[in-house]
């Protein structure tokens, strides 16, 4: 069964996000009554049988920048980013107020991309997907504990988490992080007895619609996509990003020579890497902003809070200010009238 | 405590380096030109590495069987085989067979690598010249190999003509050509003055007991030719049971390593001989006059037991996974043991025993599985990636 706060053999970044998941159910272990907070005047369905799946990753986006920043700075310093974990309690070792940063990145457009969950749910209903969230009982999936090598602890928390939406009635989800979907989809069915909920991500929801609304993006621009490792190579979703992107009046979908779909680079931030080599991550980031910057591209399109945060990153610190980068839910919301 | 604090400054240090980010993305992009060339002149190699994949597949859970076929007609044809359960036990047959005050050349050998064959030999008194130009450099320099087929990748060229001036005592400029003609000169006598050749094999047929070894530079012709005793060390894992097979396994590992064809593929399956006085057949003409292969286990029986790691024993060493590693473009081989990057985790855990390094690795790599969509066999790194992380994560 999970523990709490046990010694780990595992990198001490890893360790503390595995921690958080089996205290507070998310991958910062914050307070749960916070966690529903982005979807505040969003009018869903009262019925769950189908549900968005909302995650941890876009909601603390906010939160875990400065984390990734201050391990950086560690990676840096000291050749050692376990030492601000170490020394416990990092975000009063960071001088981050969690509290206050966590009811910012909640808050509307308060910073982070929690703005991208409004976004994603807003083009679902555009293209006739009718919705329920479980709000504070959407139970965390408990993917990083997986790849982090906590196989077992995964498999414990997998059998709580499909006792909640089980018993919440859920049916069908539709997933919007890559790793919470891939976790559900694929991994689920083999951790947790039973498990018969159909698990799709939200570009497959959207590409099958997509003819139920019209999507003209404001200007017209240069868009290049990164595919994220999990959609892409682990769970085959490389066309339908590209369909639906080339559905949208305005866009030109732009391509990088030798490393788009199953070739697509690793923004750097793969397996936890972020948190273990915080330096060589960031060093990924500009690489691969490099390599799509090459295309022309206007906006670099992802879906995926980790990339969108590595991707943010590695243009600023190209010191390239000509190009966006934005989660593809959100130019899909821009596209809407 | 996984990662490893010499580890890690290792790696920073690679990191920081900018010849070796240079030399890397040079590499990798004729790397990628090159193979897409090779794969679509001969698109049939897709295919057929399809094919290989089963071949290996069979032929790994039968390892002990085919050796001891290959070993049977290895002596058939006058030559001499050993199985080697550890690399202690292969450390031992070699160097019973070497002696001491020897000249040797050696051909570029992963396996050799794996068990420290070159330093073990130097240690008990014999020279050892590398004759893989890449494999040459770095042994000058001190420097550890940074990748399977490209030991030097890191190395610039301003790099090795600074080494090879110091060499010669000429003051040699930074010119390609001129530096492999360098090489040439320096290691021409050694191949006719050498005791014995040491080579490794990228696969071995147990029905004829025929070894293949790939190669381009021509360097691999002359060690395993030209002096008197020809020694192969064999990972087992490089056999498979027929002839045809072999050569399916062979153009797979070359098409990969980015060649539409090598310009050697050597097939040695026993000591050179003549027949052509009064027919009678003697050992030793213009070839080796004895060939010893030494097939050696060392861990790879295990390893193969373990359903899903077995597959780190499929690989063919064409190295192509590395081009496609993004964090191997900052860190070459430093991402790495004796075997580099994701796959090579396994090998350091499971083979190498190096546990420390093993877990060092296994939390280095992405799991961003671009080196699968390369790899000819498929192999699933990211899931090997994930069950050694368990093992270290929840150890039974």
């Amino acid at each position: 069964m999970a523990k709490r706060n046990v010694i780990r053999p595992i990198p001490a970044g890893l360790a503390y996000i595995a921690d958080n998941i089996n205290s507070g159910d998310n991958i910062l272990g914050l307070h749960k009554a916070n966690k529903s907070r982005w979807a505040e005047g969003i009018d869903f369905s009262n019925d769950t049988s189908t549900v968005f799946f909302a995650g941890c990753g876009y909601q603390y986006s906010a939160m875990l920048e400065p984390l990734v920043t201050a391990l950086i700075q560690a990676d840096r310093v000291s050749n050692n980013p376990d030492l601000p974990i170490k020394l416990g309690g990092i975000s009063r070792k960071l001088g981050v107020d969690a509290a206050g940063l966590f009811s910012k990145a909640a808050s509307r457009d308060g910073g982070g991309d929690s703005s991208v969950l409004r976004d994603a749910v807003k083009v679902l209903k555009a293209v006739g997907h009718d919705l329920g969230y479980l709000g504070e009982d959407e139970p965390c999936c408990g993917a990083p504990l997986y790849h982090m090598g906590l196989q077992n602890e995964f498999a414990a928390n997998a059998v709580k988490a499909y006792e909640r939406l089980k018993s919440a009635g859920v049916r069908k989800i539709i997933g919007i992080v890559p790793s919470c979907t891939h976790a559900l989809s694929s991994l689920f069915p083999k951790a947790a007895p039973g498990f018969d909920i159909v698990v799709r991500h939200f570009i497959e929801a959207v590409a099958e619609n997509m003819g139920n609304a019209r999507f003209k993006y404001p200007d017209p621009v240069k868009v290049a996509y990164h595919d994220p490792c999990q959609l892409g190579r682990y769970m085959g979703l490389i066309e339908q990003p590209r369909a639906v992107l080339r559905a949208v009046e305005n866009v030109e979908l732009v391509e990088p020579e030798w490393t788009a779909g199953e070739w697509s680079t690793c923004c750097g931030g793969g397996g936890g890497f972020e948190v273990v080599f915080p330096d060589m991550s960031r060093t990924l980031a500009v690489n691969r902003v490099a390599e799509l910057a090459e295309t022309g591209a206007d906006i670099i399109v992802t879906q995926c809070p980790g990339c969108l945060m590595q991707l943010k990153a590695g243009l600023k610190d190209l010191k390239n200010d000509a190009i966006e980068v934005v989660d593809l839910a959100t130019l899909l919301a821009r596209s809407l009238p | 405590m996984t990662i490893s604090k010499e580890y890690r400054r290792e790696l920073k240090e690679a990191h920081a380096n900018d010849r070796i980010r240079l030399a890397v993305s040079r590499a990798v992009k004729s790397y990628r030109t090159n193979t897409n060339n090779a794969l679509k002149k001969f698109p049939q190699t897709l295919k057929m590495a399809e094919e290989v994949r089963k071949i290996k597949e069979h032929s790994i859970q039968h390892m002990w069987e085919l050796a001891g076929q290959a070993g049977q007609c290895i002596e058939e044809n006058h030559g001499k085989a050993y199985m080697a359960r550890t690399a202690g036990d292969a450390l031992a047959i070699i160097e019973g067979l070497v002696g001491k005050g020897k000249l040797i050349v050696k051909a570029k050998s992963m396996t050799a690598d794996e068990i420290d064959l070159r330093e073990h030999l130097e240690k008990a008194g014999n020279e050892v010249f590398e004759t893989d130009l890449g494999e040459f450099i770095i042994q000058k320099m001190g420097h550890r190999p940074m990748h399977i087929l490209s030991p030097a990748i890191h190395v610039p060229r301003e790099d090795v003509a600074k080494l090879f001036s110091e060499i010669t005592g000429k003051e040699l400029p930074p010119d390609i050509p001129q530096l492999v003609a360098t090489a040439r000169e320096l290691l021409r006598e050694k191949f006719f003055r050498a005791d014995i050749g040491i080579s490794g094999a990228n696969v071995v047929a147990a029905d004829t007991g025929t070894l293949f070894i790939i190669e381009n530079e021509g360097n691999i012709r002359l060690t395993t030719g030209a002096p008197p005793v020809h020694i192969a060390l064999v990972g087992m894992e490089k056999l498979v049971p027929a002839l045809d097979e072999a050569f399916k396994v062979a153009q797979v590992t070359w098409r990969y390593a980015n060649y539409t064809v090598p310009s050697y593929v050597n097939m040695v399956s026993g000591p050179s001989k003549t027949g052509d006085i009064e027919k009678v057949t003697t050992y030793g003409a213009h070839g080796p006059k004895e060939l010893h292969v030494i097939f050696m286990d060392d861990g790879r029986t295990r390893l193969a037991a373990n359903p899903i790691l077995r597959q780190a024993l499929y690989c063919l060493r064409c190295g192509g996974c590395l081009y496609e590693c993004p964090v191997f473009g900052l860190t070459a081989g430093f991402f790495g043991d004796k075997y580099f990057a994701g796959i090579g985790a396994i090998w350091a855990k499971e083979v190498t025993g190096n546990l420390e390094k093993a877990s060092s690795m296994a939390y280095t790599c992405l799991t961003c599985g671009r080196c699968r969509v390369r790899c000819p066999m498929k192999i699933d790194v990211p899931e090997m990636i994930l069950a050694l992380r368990k093992s270290i994560a929840e150890p039974e």
